[in-house]
């Protein structure tokens, strides 16, 4: 990928832009959810995610440790 | 409002809701109800398209706005069930909308229940930028042929 054009992001319609914000949060989510199992297999604690992602502890644990549990 | 969906179109907008959060999203708008309806056979056939045929058109949506904007993705693949206890209870003023619409279809009809045909009529008469409407447009559906087919199914 190029570097990021700004300029393309402005030239876009308010559709097509908030259509890729949509997008851009499935993907972030995406990679959210397979970095975080990855750091857990790797024995990061809660806290060492949390901060990796600038938030606390307890709100990572609350979004991603059920699915530990589940696994 | 809900209370007077019975049978298939309740089933649908139960379907709406797994597709709001296969989506991520927190809320169920109209495109999540138009997803489900297409998994309902007579819907798919009626519409010449099916649940399949939509969901890659949505996708190729989100690759397009990407590009758009610069970010190029080979594929945008649905997250796997995200976050669990994120429940997308409510639904998007369009969404309500399109359930209002599909209650009038019913009543002036007169139809005693209110089909999955009659919640189809009522996308279709989203204008965009509903999320349904541009979902429609990115279809190779007939709206105006589809409507007439629909309005002589009842």
């Amino acid at each position: 990928m190029n570097e990021f054009d700004m300029e393309r992001v402005r030239s876009a319609d308010p559709a097509t832009g908030l259509r890729a914000v949509g997008a851009l949060h499935r993907l972030a989510e995406r990679v959210e959810v397979e970095h975080v199992a990855k750091a857990r297999a790797a024995g990061w604690s809660w806290e060492d995610i949390g901060d990796a992602l600038g938030v606390t502890r307890q709100s990572v644990h609350a979004k991603h440790g059920k699915r530990e549990r589940n696994v | 409002m809900f209370e007077r969906f019975a049978g298939e179109a309740r089933a649908v907008v139960e379907d709406a809701l797994t597709e709001a959060e296969r989506r991520g999203a927190v809320r169920i708008a109209s495109d999540h109800l138009l997803l489900a309806l297409l998994r309902n056979e007579e819907i798919a056939a009626a519409a010449g398209t099916d649940a399949a045929a939509v969901q890659m058109a949505a996708d190729q949506l989100d690759r397009d706005a990407l590009a758009a904007i610069g970010v190029s993705v080979s594929e945008v693949q649905l997250p796997p069930s995200t976050v669990k206890g994120k429940r997308a209870t409510r639904m998007t003023s369009g969404a309500k909308e399109v359930l209002k619409g599909t209650l009038g279809y019913a009543a002036a009809e007169k139809s005693p229940t209110i089909a999955p045909r009659h919640m189809l009529l009522a996308l279709l008469d989203r204008k965009e930028p509903d999320p349904a409407a541009v979902l429609l447009a990115a279809l190779p559906v007939d709206r105006g042929e589809l409507r007439e087919r629909l309005a002589r199914a009842a």
